[in-house]
């Protein structure tokens, strides 16, 4: 049957098709990846190359002064130190402010699911709001708000302002994976003699390993690249690396060292890029999770 | 090992009355049986004794010792769940001690009951896997083992048996039972199974409505039915329930039946219809009540005969339903198989109303008692 000229017309079809699809999703790829490989190639140019050759031909010699330069020696106003302090004072923030938010999340979520109280319905649609207030909205009462808790200008108050708004996101993610839990699970521990927070992390923190991983990488991404409560809210020494690397790009002496600034970029997206690297199946499967639970 | 005592109790949701008035006592190694079709309260009146839900009035009694208000962890109860409710990151051995662990008892004390457990529900095998690598039966296992563990006072199965296929269901009823022979436990069992309520009961307590119809053994509710509802719900095929007048013949009320003849029949209490000369009732008569012509009864006070036409056959193996109408109702009889019964075909069916019951029609509450 394999001469059968029906089955052969169907097959060249159906490899014209094939053609057409892996074009588009090349050409996909080629206009998403584009803007990566422009920035890693010009980072890896002397400044006359940069200045002279044109934006995609591929650098002469490869220089790394220039991440050299962006990492440590690099002006941002008037300091001169590169991005790496901010790129610390980033992870200062990022670490404890999606720690706790992802924690919080899980409690609310936890609580809104599989303890209902009356009205826990409604604290969950008011908490729900909180994903459609816009970040501009919320600067000048969160400066006030700082101000008088006294931790204006701080690592302490950028962590708070990220917990505060993340908490929304999270308790979502939390309460609809905890959703498709069982309450019976719960009932079975109250009645073994397990209390609220043996419940929590005896049984259902354990099974939450999916949305742990989604929750953390999205809060991790949101915060790490947090611009606006940063350039707002921190203060001269607790700049996260968004804000610095601003600065680096808007500070030049003469000449405009694109190289540099590339450099600087690429950096300051390494941690983002490599947590979606090492987790980004969990993200996918922590997504659908649930959904298609047997 | 412990009595329950439920006085009183009621449940409501804003307007909305859950349980209208619970009244159930039973005896310490009592297996009751809360039955009824769904949304009668039992479930409800179940998480009510377990302490998961307040009741809105009313006492609970464990041990004589009012536990109304007492949390679910100090009523000293165990409970099956219908999705067995197994802790999905624990193996099954850990499953079975936490309940233990969280009472303080020590490491070795928790090894031994776990052994005793496992081997007298054989899981021993299974003792190192996660509930996800067991069958349904074999999770249903587990989750009576670690009711078992803690050796509480009381064991509440909530429809513990639905989530299995019909093969496996009968041989964990079995299971049960033994156990219960076995151990002597206390257990209250909810379920919308009459015959799992039928087979496994000590007690039987039929709920519609958030109220108790009827209390009482198997047998007296299969053969006393308090009222329409219980008489429907319990047995199966369901009890017959014919329209028929009252008639009087020489001063003894009968009730006519009209068939392929019209005739009267007699009834065991015909004082109880003296009153209702002239009335349509209801008269309850079980499908093993209505059988072939079988010559051993023949002439006894209150059997019958008369030709009905069949509708319909239905083989079952041991015996072959045949259903045939009379007074316009459909009527479910139980015959012998080797009965010749061609569907359009008249034939002699024998008529046993020693154990008939009347109903009224319209309130559906019992007459001859």
């Amino acid at each position: 049957m394999k001469n059968n000229p029906v089955a052969r017309k169907t097959s060249g079809v159906s490899k014209v098709l094939r053609i057409a699809l892996y074009t588009v999703l090349l050409a996909m790829a080629f206009f998403y990846l584009m803007p990566l490989v422009i920035m890693l190639i010009t980072s890896l140019k002397d400044s006359e190359e940069v200045r002279n050759g044109t934006l995609l031909s591929l650098p002469a010699y490869l220089h790394f002064d220039s991440w050299t330069k962006a990492w440590s020696g690099a002006c941002t106003g008037s300091t001169c130190t590169g991005i790496s302090p901010y790129f610390l004072n980033s992870f200062k923030i990022v670490i404890p402010a999606v720690a706790i938010s992802t924690l919080l999340g899980a409690i609310n979520g936890y609580v809104i699911s599989l303890w209902k109280f009356r009205g826990s319905d409604l604290f969950f649609a008011a908490l729900l709001l909180g994903c459609f207030i816009p970040f501009q909205v919320v600067l000048l009462p969160m400066a006030q708000t700082l101000g008088w808790l006294g931790i204006a200008s701080s690592t302490t108050g950028l962590v708070f302002v990220h917990v505060v708004y993340g908490v929304a996101f999270t308790t979502l993610f939390f309460r609809n994976f905890y959703q498709s839990i069982p309450g019976e699970l719960v009932k079975a521990a109250r009645l073994d003699g397990a209390g609220f927070f043996t419940i929590f992390y005896r049984i259902i923190l354990p099974v939450s390993t999916p949305i742990i991983v989604v929750t953390v990488i999205w809060q991790f991404t949101q915060i790490w690249n947090d611009f606006l409560f940063g350039v707002a809210f921190s203060g001269f020494d607790s700049q996260p690396v968004t804000v610095a690397l601003n600065n680096l790009v808007n500070t030049s002496f003469g000449g405009k060292e694109y190289n540099v600034d590339m450099a600087a970029a690429i950096i300051a997206a390494l941690p983002t890029i490599v947590v979606y690297v090492l987790a980004g199946k969990y993200f996918v499967r922590g997504l659908t999770a649930g959904a298609v639970k047997g | 090992m412990a009595n329950l005592t439920i006085d009183n109790v009621k449940k409501s949701y804003g307007k909305t009355e859950i349980l209208k008035g619970i009244n159930i006592s039973i005896e310490a190694g009592e297996f009751l049986i809360l039955v009824g079709p769904s949304g009668c309260g039992k479930s409800t009146l179940m998480n009510s004794i377990a302490g998961l839900e307040d009741v809105t009035e009313g006492r609970i009694l464990i041990d004589d010792k009012d536990v109304t208000y007492t949390s679910p962890k100090d009523r000293d109860i165990a409970m099956v769940f219908q999705s067995y409710a197994l802790y999905p990151n624990m193996t099954v051995e850990q499953n079975i001690s936490f309940g233990l662990e969280m009472r303080k008892v020590p490491k070795a004390d928790r090894d031994v009951e776990i052994q005793r457990v496992a081997e007298l529900l054989q899981i021993s095998h299974l003792l190192d896997r996660k509930p996800a690598q067991l069958s349904g039966g074999q999770r249903q296992r587990v989750a009576m083992g670690r009711a078992l563990a803690r050796r509480p006072q009381l064991y509440l199965f909530d429809e513990p048996l639905s989530n299995l296929d019909a093969k496996l269901r009968v041989e964990m009823r079995t299971e049960i039972k033994k156990l219960h022979k076995k151990l002597g436990t206390t257990i209250v069992y909810v379920t919308h199974d009459q015959i799992e309520a039928m087979t496994l009961a000590d007690r039987i307590a039929v709920m519609k409505d958030g109220e108790v119809q009827q209390l009482g053994t198997p047998q007296e509710i299969y053969d006393n039915p308090a009222n329409l509802f219980v008489a429907g719900f319990m047995g199966s095929p369901a009890m017959n329930f014919i329209p028929a007048k009252v008639v009087d013949q020489n001063g003894t009320p009968m009730l006519e039946l009209a068939a392929n003849t019209t005739t009267a029949i007699p009834f065991p209490r015909p004082e109880s219809l003296k009153s209702r000369i002239g009335e349509t009732v209801l008269l309850g008569l079980r499908p093993e009540m209505i059988t072939e012509p079988q010559p051993h009864k023949e002439g006894q006070e209150f059997v019958m005969t008369t030709g009905v036409e069949v509708e319909v056959t239905e083989p079952m193996g041991a015996d072959t339903m045949i259903i045939t109408r009379i007074n316009d109702a459909e009527i479910n009889c139980r015959s012998n198989p080797s009965y010749l019964a061609e569907p359009g075909s008249v034939i002699d069916m024998m008529f046993d109303t020693s154990k008939a019951v009347i109903f009224e029609p319209k309130t559906g509450h019992r007459l001859d008692i």
